[in-house]
């Protein structure tokens, strides 16, 4: 049945490719909760995440996303481009497999990340580098004036999935969120509230739709500060 | 002419054809050593062998084309591309001159951080820090400015359209003219 699926999508890739390059990008209300099933296994995602990513080929393929998401994925500390070192490959593969399919919205990576850029393959290998790259704590915090109230808000709403500790869930795709900058979190935490980051998790959409900004604020300093490892 | 010249190289018996026709023909554009003096021609010394390799075989085959270069093509032959593109890069490079120092400090920040706001990556990630490009990336350092900013604009234009999937075309949109002329000064100090 599993080999059945993925014979399947792999005859389907050119056709998805080639719709995903020359297609209008889907709207918002077509992912989560628009109908379409959240985090759809197909497609080129289905075959990164089969593929035995590569680390040390990872690191060389790397060398496109550099200019921006820096050595080693640090990211920038004003949150102008996100850390993707540590996280978890199955994130990262369905995250850049949504910006490949313009499911979220991305104008300044697409270039770079496009099937002519860099295959399935090169994803998974991408993938196996940046999880095992260490999550150093020289991250953006917040301004640290509310983080009580954060830590109240994260236990209640969001640590069931994120953890404790917000280190994620590699087998649900549940993101890391330690170790990321502020004004990055802030940002996406935003977008998901307002439904602007297309093919967000449902339930996540639920648990932080009712926050107001000054919330969003806190949650997300409280989740700068807590340890990187 | 080709003659003494090929004489020149003490441990061939024998000229040597490509090396002869680099020393002959080429070399009155990029220099026998490939450190051309005109600025609008690239110097070749140095550079990376399998980034000469491509866009030797991109002239030959029409994906890249120049009406400088081109009446020069018919004298090479695909089967030397290699040994033609291994002398280019064994060759020293010759340091390029900084005319600008305060505009070489702009370009410093373009090369190294892009421009965020545009969606520009710095060029050090393929390029490398110091320009010397890699097997995957061409060689920068110490480049013409006047070429620098040539390929640019092509590339910005679609004149050249030779790059893997349109990477450098992509780029060059999101630089302005400004930051095309900067960078190329911080470029030719490499
Ligand atoms: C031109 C700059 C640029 C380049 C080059 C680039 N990216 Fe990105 N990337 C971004 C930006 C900006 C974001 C954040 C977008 C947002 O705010 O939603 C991002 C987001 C991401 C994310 C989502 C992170 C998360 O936490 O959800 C991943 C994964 C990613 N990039 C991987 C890559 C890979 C792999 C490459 C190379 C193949 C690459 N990027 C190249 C600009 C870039
Ligand atoms: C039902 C599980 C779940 C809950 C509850 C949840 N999240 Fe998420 N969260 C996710 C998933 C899955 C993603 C990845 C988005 C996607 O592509 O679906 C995510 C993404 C994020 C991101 C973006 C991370 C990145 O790297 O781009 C932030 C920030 C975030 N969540 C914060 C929160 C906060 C704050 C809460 C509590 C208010 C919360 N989440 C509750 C599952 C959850
Ligand atoms: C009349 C001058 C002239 C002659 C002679 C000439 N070239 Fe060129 N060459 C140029 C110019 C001008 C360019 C830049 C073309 C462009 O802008 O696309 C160039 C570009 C190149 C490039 C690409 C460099 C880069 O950095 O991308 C290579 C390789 C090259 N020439 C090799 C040769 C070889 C080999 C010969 C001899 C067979 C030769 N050239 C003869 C003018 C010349
Ligand atoms: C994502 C990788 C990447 C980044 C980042 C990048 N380049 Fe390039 N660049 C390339 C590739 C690949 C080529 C070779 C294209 C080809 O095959 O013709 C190239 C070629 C060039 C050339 C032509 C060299 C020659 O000898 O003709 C110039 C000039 C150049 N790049 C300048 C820049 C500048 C300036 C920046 C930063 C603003 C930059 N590049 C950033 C990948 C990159």
């Amino acid at each position: 049945m599993k080999t059945r699926l993925l014979v399947v999508s792999l005859l389907a890739l050119p056709v998805l490719a080639s719709c995903a390059e020359s297609g209008p990008p889907p709207r918002a209300e077509e992912s989560g909760h628009g109908g379409q099933v959240w985090n759809e296994m197909e497609g080129e995602k289905l075959q990164a995440l089969g593929a035995a990513g590569d680390a040390a080929r990872g690191a060389i393929t790397f060398e496109v996303c550099e200019g921006c998401h820096r050595n080693g994925g640090a990211g920038r500390v004003n949150g102008s481009y996100p850390r993707l070192a540590g996280q978890h490959a199955p994130v990262l593969i369905k995250q850049i497999t949504d910006i490949r399919a313009g499911r979220r919205t991305n104008h300044k990576m697409v270039p770079f990340s496009g099937a002519d850029v860099i295959g399935a393959q090169d994803i998974a290998d991408i993938a196996a580098y940046l999880a095992a790259q260490p999550v150093t704590p020289d991250n953006g915090r917040g301004p640290g004036d509310d983080i009580e109230r954060g830590g109240q808000l994260y236990a209640r709403d969001c640590a069931t999935c994120h953890g404790e500790f917000g280190k994620g869930a590699a087998a649900r795709f549940y993101p890391r969120l330690s170790g990321q900058h502020y004004l990055y979190l802030l940002r996406e935490a935003r977008a998901i509230r307002n439904g602007e980051r297309g093919n967000s998790n449902p339930e996540m959409v639920q648990a932080i739709k009712a926050y107001s900004d000054a919330d969003l604020e806190a949650v997300s300093d409280f989740v700068s500060r807590l340890p990187p490892g | 002419m080709a003659v003494p010249l090929a004489c020149a190289a003490p441990a061939l018996a024998a000229p040597d054809p490509v090396e002869t026709l680099a020393t002959t023909v080429c070399q009155a554009c990029h220099m026998s050593d490939g450190n051309s003096v005109v600025p609008q021609f690239p110097k070749l010394a140095g550079q990376q062998a399998t980034y000469l390799e491509k866009q030797l075989a991109d002239f030959l085959e029409g994906r890249r084309r120049n009406e400088v270069m081109e009446p020069f093509l018919s004298q090479v032959k695909a089967r030397d591309i290699k040994e033609l593109a291994a002398y280019y890069a064994a060759q020293v490079p010759g340091p390029g001159v900084v005319l600008d120092p305060e505009l070489a400090e702009a370009g410093r920040r373009i090369y190294e951080d892009g421009n965020e706001g545009a969606g520009v990556p710095g060029c050090e990630a393929c390029h490398q820090l110091q320009g010397e490009g890699n097997v995957r990336y061409p060689r920068l350092a110490g480049q013409h400015q006047a070429y620098t900013i040539q390929e640019m604009l092509d590339f910005r234009s679609g004149q050249r359209a030779n790059d893997k999937g349109g990477l450098m075309r992509r780029i060059s949109e999101r630089l302005t003219d400004e930051e095309i002329r900067a960078v190329a000064e911080y470029i030719a100090g490499l």
